[in-house]
């Protein structure tokens, strides 16, 4: 009640204009006689004693080390760090620690982490097919680089709405634009890409005044907003900075950009210099070349000489099978019992085909079945030749009896997909193809040819004499690209060309502005449909926020540097709320997603406005407003707090206890792989399979599986789990992750008896805690169970058991491997090994469920 | 375990909070909490969802017309101003493919369907169902969640969130898939939306673990669980006597839940168990994957106090590209699966006297157009996506026995009688799940939301 009455007097302060979008208040508290009188500390303390509350001790510096650690890094410290900073008296010690940790690139992953979530980070398009953006990870890593560099915020928020339009663009800052390219792409077959192109632009709008301005301007895509003075126009005049894009709901996300990274730039050079070797090496000297050229020329005059004629095409078709396979490795009568063309095979006759041309693709319809195709040639004399064949979908080729080639394969049909010598002999020649369709439309092409060499090549032939240099440049390059002593080389040189075209980085969506003619015309979408256009808007900002300098462009490059100018200080209050959200488990503003008149007011309003004023007088440094918010008092207070103090502040919102609350869903499974010593290390790259559940993708029309990842990428912090909209990881979901088809403000926090499963269950917390089993029972060889329980403690916990926790592991231990020598078959499935593993992995999965495990300390 | 009084109460109250309960939820935006707010008629639903859209048209709603005008090109009003998801050019009507039965109160029913035809006297028909989304993942999070897009919580969400479980072991919102393939939409059709995610639906496999991570690692029995779990509690009551934080006991509670779930779910989705003149009833075989076994397990989790059971069955876009979707060879196919287990859910839910509590509830996303498709000049048959009007079933609780409600024009094209959009269908489930749509609400971003968004009515025409 008391703290009710204290939030309706901070609103009631608030003035006549609305708190969130007043300047700073300078005013701090004087210092009510704590130790160290920080200026946070001196905000929480006058709070807290206001509603009267006992501020809590601080925690012991193992527990704050533990909290810190995980907050900043997303990982528990080791217990050796843990010693050495217990031990360590200087009172710089925990500035010190703080900045160690922020120095790491684990910490750039963790602050990436809270990042997506906001961005809607997926590395799928959404909606019905879902099919994936596998190259999405490219932006994460943009992402991961700019906060290990502690990118000034505002340069972080300017790269990522506008960094295209930015006077020094680089492909960088291009690249960070695919920020607002995480909107979902609709597939699905007969959707208006329009409409869908309007859903992506309002969720821009939506995420961005969501984001930095904690605005829920998306109340007003309908109707005016019932709460804050903003407009339907309004709306749209924020909504056309953003329609001036090139992107439209195109099923390839175009348009995009491919940016290497730095191990890929590096890479680049190493193979350009072997490319250059290779080519050297691809050469061919005049007279070998003389020798082939008049080689291949005599192979087409006696081609010629033969005067080949060939006969009507006759086709028998379709026979059908239960399935592609089937009807592709069935022999039906044709191939059976030889080609009757006058009599019923497979009960059906053959069909004459006068008009069908070579070299034209001819088709027909039948899914999963075969068609058969025969024909006659006469030649007068003896030659080799070459079948040119395409085909939609399996081949089988038979000339002259013998069967040359099979093969299952899918495509359309295309001339010259298949190459197949073969010798006209004098007279009676017959090929008989065999054409598998598997759906769809199928077809064929057919061509007989002296040569297999290119058209360009062929026109090229004539004596060597008369060869003039263009027509012996067009020989040469065919004799490269076919003669077999240089196929090593040439092998290896696709190679390269492969790996340099890899290397070019994933082609990632970007934004782009359409160039001036093509500049679409916004319009209001009258009840927020797109079929029904109205007023004409150019873009604005809303009128109760400051207006756009007179002199910035009216693009998103003049939106983006206006969300974060001096004149707007809503951006800066928005942001440290989050991060004051982040390491406090609740915001000071408790609904981080809504700074408006329907929003709580804040709890501490004055301390709002400090830290908002240090973030941006620090020049937007997210790391420098995070050291500060760790070494408070109020952050590092015990989070023990009798029952009569819990009654009066239950969800802690006057801080004088410390901050708790259950891990986030990646962090639990990141420490669980910690500190089982299972977790790669690997920073960055495309995005990993952990093992889940079979059967949990099964997207309509989509071909994409989910494979287990093989080696180190099981065992990658949950960052680079790869995320597919429709069917994220099942174990993340449980435990509170969201699937990102929108962005998240906020994350709800369960507790729920699916998350008790999970943490016992799922096969990768099972293999932590085979692998802490084994670990344990290595470093401490020959101890005893006392001290396999204080290790377990000391290495999940940090700390050291107290006698009562000791004494219940223990006795459970030492009943585990009484059951367990009764039982060597169930020590062996568990463990893989005997008793007193299989026990140990049993405690194992007790400490790796502990309340306390699983909470931030 | 440790059962001082105080506790066995918690507990009591904790079991509610499985996939849907008091303690994790927090109360409505209202402050009305989970109390109902009108008089309910219906304990639990089971919504059969046909995934693609079936063609009611040739189901449901007989059109002589369409079979005189069959092959000539249809009337140009059905183009003005249209948008179709695949029909090119100046598309040809389409008659139906199969015959006609009559059931007992007269309605005529494909001849398809002759189980069902035997039921139809117990069942309302809505005839004039209307929505405004022609593609499947739209019309699907339209019907499901009241919005076209993904983000707002489904259904059954808003039922566990407003009703909660009344079994304590088992969850509030079981989803159970069939045909073959994921609904467009995906997840978003069980998901939780902006509620506490402990109310997305539980979705309840047919191979593998029931309830994903519900099997322990091999090496673990009942007893190793127990044991574990024993001393687990022993080590947490320690921690949560010196720190004295709430969240702890509920984690207590809730892993000795997921520990009784253990067994509670495969008991409850064990179909061995039933005799079989069931199984005969049915049409089930145990240990498949099928719309027929669905059925029978959604009959024995509402008898088990389950909320909602939502069935997803795939396979029902009939538009005649090829076999795998033509209206002489599909068709038949998904009517053969569905007529005789639709039929022997209301007819065990009846004879267990588990209607008169149960609303069922049939249908698709929505209709199919009167005219054939015929995409590329396919030759097989088949309808395009249609909004404009189709039917739908529903059964049991309070609904009106045997009544037709609606009708459409003469090719059954548009709504002629007693139009009812998806959000009015909405608000008349809750009303019978004694539910008022406009004050069922959650507060987000800003705004207060609901299924039926800013629309939808009580349909009094659906109710006895």
């Amino acid at each position: 009640v008391v703290a009710a009455a204290l939030l309706a007097s901070a609103v009631a302060q608030s003035g006549p204009g609305h708190w969130a979008d007043q300047p700073f208040a300078v005013a701090a508290p004087a210092a009510v006689g704590t130790t160290n009188p920080a200026p946070i500390d001196t905000f929480v303390a006058a709070g807290a004693r206001a509603v009267g509350l006992a501020l809590a001790p601080p925690a012991a510096r193992a527990t704050w080390l533990r909290r810190v650690a995980l907050d900043l890094t997303g990982l528990p410290p080791t217990p050796a760090e843990v010693a050495a900073f217990v031990a360590d008296g200087d009172p710089g010690a925990s500035r010190r620690a703080v900045d160690h940790l922020l120095a790491r690139p684990a910490a750039a992953e963790r602050w990436t982490q809270w990042w997506l979530d906001l961005a809607r980070y997926a590395d799928s398009q959404g909606y019905e097919k879902d099919d994936l953006r596998p190259q999405m990870w490219r932006w994460r890593d943009w992402v991961l680089d700019a906060f290990a560099r502690d990118l000034p915020f505002d340069r972080f928020t300017i790269e990522q709405l506008a960094g295209d339009l930015l006077p020094d663009a680089t492909d960088e800052t291009r690249l960070a634009t695919a920020f607002h390219r995480q909107t979902m792409t609709n597939t699905e077959g007969g959707t208006d890409d329009e409409e869908f192109r309007t859903a992506a632009l309002v969720d821009r709008v939506d995420t961005t005044m969501s984001v930095w301005m904690a605005a829920t301007i998306g109340c007003a895509q309908c109707h005016d907003h019932k709460y804050d003075p903003l407009s339907q126009k309004e709306f749209f005049q924020v909504y056309a900075f953003f329609d001036q894009t090139a992107d439209a709901d195109r099923p390839d996300d175009a348009p995009t950009l491919r940016v290497p990274t730095r191990a890929q730039q590096a890479r680049t050079k190493v193979l350009e210099r072997e490319r250059t070797e290779l080519r050297a090496r691809r050469q061919v000297d005049d007279a070998t070349l003389q020798a082939w050229s008049e080689a291949q020329l005599a192979r087409q005059q006696t081609f010629a000489a033969a005067a080949v004629q060939a006969g009507t095409w006759h086709v028998l078709g379709p026979v059908a099978a239960a399935d592609f396979h089937t009807a592709h490795v069935t022999p039906f009568a044709p191939e059976r019992d030889g080609v009757r063309l006058d009599g019923e095979q497979e009960g059906q006759t053959w069909r004459a085909e006068p008009d069908w041309v070579d070299g034209k693709v001819h088709g027909w319809r039948g899914d999963t079945s075969a068609f058969y195709l025969h024909r006659t040639f006469v030649a007068a004399g003896e030659a080799e030749a070459v079948l040119a064949l395409g085909s939609d979908d399996a081949l089988k080729v038979w000339w002259n009896g013998a069967e040359l080639l099979a093969k299952e394969i899918g495509r359309p049909a295309a001339p010259a997909q298949e190459l197949v010598p073969v010798v006209v002999r004098a007279g009676r020649n017959e090929v008989l193809l065999k054409v598998t369709n598997g759906g769809w439309p199928g077809g064929f092409c057919f061509e007989l040819r002296a040569t297999a060499l290119a058209e360009t090549a062929t026109a090229a032939l004539g004596p060597w004499a008369t060869r003039d240099d263009t027509s012996r440049e067009f020989l040469r390059a065919e004799y490269l690209a076919t003669a077999p002593e240089l196929a090593a080389v040439r092998e290896r040189l696709a190679a390269v060309e492969a790996e340099l075209v890899q290397n070019r980085g994933p082609a990632v969506p970007v934004l782009q502005e359409l160039p001036p003619p093509a500049r679409r015309t916004t319009r209001v979408h009258l009840r927020g449909n797109f079929l029904n256009p109205g007023e004409v808007v150019t873009p604005a900002t809303p009128a109760c926020w400051p207006p756009l300098p007179t002199d910035a462009p009216r693009d998103r490059l003049g939106f983006a540097r206006w969300l974060v100018s001096a004149d707007n200080p809503r951006t800066a209050r928005v942001v440290a709320n989050r991060i004051w959200s982040e390491l406090f488990g609740a915001g000071l503003v408790t609904t981080l997603e809504d700074f408006g008149r329907q929003g709580e007011a804040p709890s501490h309003p004055a301390l709002l406005d400090w830290l908002a004023g240090e973030f941006v007088r620090s020049g937007w440094s997210l790391r420098q407003l995070l050291r500060t918010i760790v070494l408070s008092e109020a952050y590092g207070r015990s989070t023990a707090a009798a029952q009569a103090m819990r009654e009066i502040d239950p969800d802690n919102r006057w801080l004088a206890r410390g901050p708790s609350f259950r891990l986030a869903a990646e962090t639990l499974r990141d420490q669980a792989l910690a500190v089982s010593g299972l977790l790669a290390p690997q920073v960055g790259g495309p995005s990993v399979m952990p093992p889940q559940p079979a059967g949990i993708w099964r997207q309509l029309y989509s071909g994409a599986r989910w494979q287990d990842a093989t080696g180190d990428d099981r065992h990658r912090r949950s960052l680079y789990t790869f995320w597919r909209r429709t069917s994220p990881h099942p174990a993340m979901l449980v435990l509170d992750a969201q699937s990102r088809e929108a962005c998240v403000l906020r994350r709800q926090r369960t507790n729920t008896p699916l998350q008790a499963l999970v943490l016992w269950n799922d096969p990768q917390f099972h293999e932590a805690a085979q692998a802490l089993a084994v670990n344990l029972v290595t470093a401490t060889d020959g101890a005893d169970d006392g001290d396999r329980v204080r290790w377990l403690w000391r290495q999940c916990l940090l700390r050291e058991p107290s006698p009562t926790e000791l004494q219940r592991l223990t006795a459970l231990v030492a009943a585990e491997r009484s059951h367990f020598a009764a039982e060597p078959a169930a020590a062996e499935a568990l463990a893989g090994a005997g008793a007193e593993l299989a026990a140990w992995t049993v405690a194992a999965g007790v400490v790796l469920n502990l309340d306390e495990f699983v909470t931030k300390p | 375990v440790n059962a001082s009084p105080d506790r066995r109460s918690f507990l009591r109250h904790a079991a509610a909070a499985l996939c849907g309960g008091t303690l994790a939820a927090p109360r409505a935006a209202d402050g009305s909490g989970r109390v109902r707010q009108v008089p309910a008629r219906a304990r639990s639903v089971i919504w059969l969802h046909m995934e693609g859209a079936p063609p009611t048209l040739d189901m449901f709603d007989r059109k002589p017309e369409l079979d005189r005008w069959h092959g000539r090109k249809c009337p140009d009003a059905f183009l003005q101003r249209e948008r179709f998801a695949f029909i090119k050019g100046h598309p040809l009507l389409l008659g139906h493919p199969h015959g006609w039965l009559r059931a007992r109160n007269g309605i005529e029913v494909c001849e398809l369907f002759p189980h069902l035809a035997q039921q139809l006297d117990g069942v309302t028909l809505v005839r004039s169902m209307v929505t405004d989304q022609f593609n499947h993942a739209p019309a699907e999070l339209l019907l499901l969640s009241g919005a076209p897009r993904p983000g707002r919580p489904s259904f059954g969400g808003w039922l566990s969130f407003g009703l909660g479980s009344e079994n304590g072991d088992l969850p509030a919102f079981v989803v159970m898939l069939s045909g073959g393939n994921q609904p467009s939409a995906g997840s978003a059709l069980w998901g939780a939306g902006f509620l506490p995610s402990v109310h997305q639906g539980c979705e309840f496999r047919s191979a593998g673990d029931p309830v994903l991570y519900l099997q322990d690692p091999a090496g673990y029995d009942r007893a190793r669980r127990a044991r574990a779990l024993a001393a687990l509690g022993d080590l947490d009551r320690e921690h949560e006597a010196a720190v004295g934080d709430p969240e702890t006991t509920t984690r207590i509670a809730q892993r000795e839940l997921a520990y009784r779930m253990q067994q509670s779910v495969p008991e409850a989705v064990d179909l061995r168990q039933e005799p079989a003149e069931v199984h005969a009833l049915y049409g089930t075989k145990p240990g498949e994957t099928s719309l027929a076994n669905n059925c029978l397990l959604a009959r024995r989790l509402v008898e088990r106090g389950v909320r909602c059971v939502q069935l997803f069955d795939s396979g029902w876009d009939i538009h005649g590209t090829g076999p795998h979707d033509d209206l002489l060879t599909q068709f038949p196919r998904k009517a053969a699966e569905l007529d005789r287990a639709l039929a022997a859910l209301l007819i065990d839910l009846q004879r267990r006297g588990l209607l008169d509590e149960t609303l069922v509830v049939w249908g698709g996303e929505f209709g199919r157009t009167p005219m054939n498709e015929a995409r590329d000049g396919s030759t097989f048959l088949g309808r395009d996506h249609h909004p404009h009007c189709y039917s739908m079933l529903l059964a049991g609780a309070g609904t009106a026995r045997g009544a037709v409600v609606g009708a459409t024009d003469e090719f059954g094209y548009r709504t002629t009688e007693t139009p009812i959009h998806v959000h009015d269908l909405q608000a008349t489930v809750l009303h019978l799940l004694g539910l008022d749509h406009e004050r069922l609400t959650w507060r987000f971003q800003g705004r207060d939301f609901r299924l039926t968004d800013v629309h939808g009515r009580v349909r009094r025409e659906l109710l006895a």
